[in-house]
This record gives structure tokens, C-alpha cells and sequence, in this order.
């Protein structure tokens, strides 16, 4: 896999790991990336049902993490997990039809908003759910929502290169600016201010150690 | 009316022909744009290396950015799964191999 990564001309992957893995298994799976030049950075996927259990969860992994994702589970967690600020990216899965993306959850919008392209698109998809992701999209892009356009692949034959996620993102409808920055600029900035925030050197927004030049 | 060539670089667990994966890349072009996207987009394999697995896809330069959506959604042929891989677009076929050799 790490090796069709590089082929498909990524330079950094988040990795999708559970919360429990031990810390030489997921350093071994750090390595095997690294071995082909990818960057490796962690990222959890949290799903709550109750408003509590998601601010329990973040709580909890928030530091732990490079990258914290929320899957929307219902319409009561949504809108909290678009509004906190420690939640770096939010997701629905489009088979379940008790909560969607709309226009109010697009005004609360603070991380930015993950469509998992080749997972859903592969394979035999439904019309109702081309349907669904479009409607998103056109909202998406209604707001200048921020949007990260990501496989969600969990095996090689899953993997695309960028200018593919780019193209079927552009073929649902959302701008060819949101689509190739969905592919770029975004998820980069998000890793960059990420990895500055859990750096020692990091106190609070915009406050960090400089440590004088020895002479 | 001009040309967009993509050399596309198929994996799959198979050994792959290039009537195999022209057929694959119809229905996923049919399959995300229909008939008239297909009419529109005007997907051709100019050139298929069974050696290496690669692929010279030619379409209508109007339909290039449908058809690099629809070649990502490629995935299964009757026989294998596959996956297909944009390497390089260009304008000509010089230029792929400019690129890369072919």
C-alpha cells in the first residue's frame, strides 16, 4: 500500500488507527510508510451518540492525536461537533439516514468537511446516495465550506491519486477551487497547525516558546 | 476538435488486456455520466503495454476532467479487480512519452 502511495504521488498519509493500538505495532506501521518517504501522521475517527460521550471522547484523544474527525451519528451530535474547535475534521456517512449535512450545520462549521470519495463511490452505489453526496456538495460550496477530499481507503485496490479525487470531486459539484484544494492546501494546513500545536514549543493560539540563539 | 491523452497505469491481481480495460473504463464512464457524458467524454484506449500494465487513454479535451474522475472509479472487470491509476496527461502522445517512457 505504502508503495502505491508513493506511486499515486502522496507525500504524507493519515493513518486511521484504534484508539487501543500498542505503541510498537503502530510504530512498526509508522516505519513502513517512512521506508517509502511518506510521512505518516495519526489521526481517530470518533463517533459518539450523545452530545456528552463526543466532549468525553475529546477530552480524551484530542491531544493524543495529529488529527481528530468526527462521524456524525445523529443530529444531536452534529451540530456540536461542527461548532467545537478541537474537532479537526466531520464526516457523514451517507447510508445513514438519520442526520445530514445542511445549510444550518454549514453555518457552524469550524474544522472542515470530509467526503470519503473512493469508499462510498466504488463498487455498486445507489442513485439516493450520488444524490445525497451532490446536495452536500452544493452546500458545501453554497458556503465556501472548508472541504478535504479524502479516499477513506482501507486496502491498496482503494488507493487514487490526487487529480482522480480531485476530478470525481469537481464531477459532484463542488468548485474546481474546494476540489483541488480538498486535495492539497487544506488537509496541509490543517497537519501543519496540528503538529505546531503539540509541539513543545506551542503555549496557546498564537503564544509560542523562542528560545534564545546561543552565543 | 483536440485531444487529451492520459496514460493510466492499471494494478490489478490479474494479468489485463486492453479490450478487458477498455470495457471497464466504458462502464465506469456510462456508469457516472451516461450515454450522453460517454458521447461527450469519447473515451478511447489508443495503446495498451500487457507488460507493464499501462494504458494510453485518448478523449475529448472538453471531457478530460470527467474522464479522470470516471478512470478513479474503475474498479472490477468480470475477471479481476483492478486499479487505475492517472501517471500523466498531456496533449499529445509525445508528450506522455516525454514524460514517461512508453
Amino acid at each position: 500500500m505504502a508503495e502505491l502511495l508513493r506511486l499515486a504521488g502522496y507525500s504524507a498519509v493519515a493513518l486511521t488507527v484504534p484508539t487501543g493500538l500498542l505503541r510498537d505495532r503502530l510504530s512498526a506501521l509508522r516505519r513502513l510508510f517512512e521506508d517509502e518517504g511518506i510521512q505518516t501522521i495519526l489521526r481517530v475517527d470518533l463517533s459518539a451518540n450523545s452530545r456528552e460521550d463526543l466532549l468525553r471522547l475529546l477530552r480524551r484523544f484530542r491531544n493524543a492525536y495529529d488529527i481528530v474527525a468526527v462521524k456524525c451519528m445523529n443530529q444531536a451530535v452534529a451540530p456540536v461537533a461542527c461548532r467545537d474547535r478541537r474537532v479537526d475534521l466531520v464526516f457523514f456517512d451517507p447510508r445513514n439516514s438519520r442526520v445530514k449535512f445542511g445549510h444550518p450545520l454549514a453555518s457552524l462549521l469550524c474544522g472542515a468537511l470530509e467526503f470519503n470519495l473512493i469508499s462510498t463511490f466504488l463498487g455498486e452505489t445507489k442513485g439516493e446516495i450520488f444524490s445525497r453526496i451532490a446536495k452536500e456538495a452544493a452546500i458545501a460550496r453554497e458556503h465556501r465550506s472548508r472541504v478535504v477530499l479524502s479516499s477513506g481507503c482501507v486496502s491498496p485496490t482503494m488507493v487514487r491519486s490526487p487529480p482522480q479525487i480531485s476530478g470525481i470531486a469537481a464531477a459532484i459539484g463542488l468548485s474546481r477551487e474546494q476540489s483541488s484544494r480538498g486535495v492539497s492546501e487544506t488537509p496541509l494546513s490543517i497537519i501543519k497547525r496540528n503538529l505546531e500545536r503539540r509541539s513543545r514549543e506551542y503555549v496557546e493560539e498564537g503564544v509560542k516558546l523562542v528560545m534564545p540563539k546561543a552565543r | 476538435m483536440s485531444k487529451r491523452y492520459f496514460l493510466v497505469k492499471a494494478i490489478s491481481e490479474r494479468p489485463l488486456s486492453g479490450e478487458r480495460f477498455e470495457v471497464a473504463l466504458v462502464s465506469s464512464v456510462r456508469r457516472l455520466f451516461g450515454e450522453f457524458g460517454l458521447a461527450r467524454i469519447h473515451p478511447k484506449v489508443v495503446r495498451f503495454d500487457a507488460t507493464n500494465s499501462e494504458a494510453i487513454i485518448a478523449c475529448n479535451k472538453e471531457g478530460a476532467e470527467d474522464l479522470q474522475a470516471a478512470i478513479g472509479l474503475i474498479s472490477d472487470t468480470s475477471e479481476t479487480t483492478i486499479t487505475a491509476m492517472t501517471m500523466h496527461v498531456s496533449g499529445t502522445i509525445k508528450g506522455l512519452r516525454r514524460k514517461q517512457r512508453f
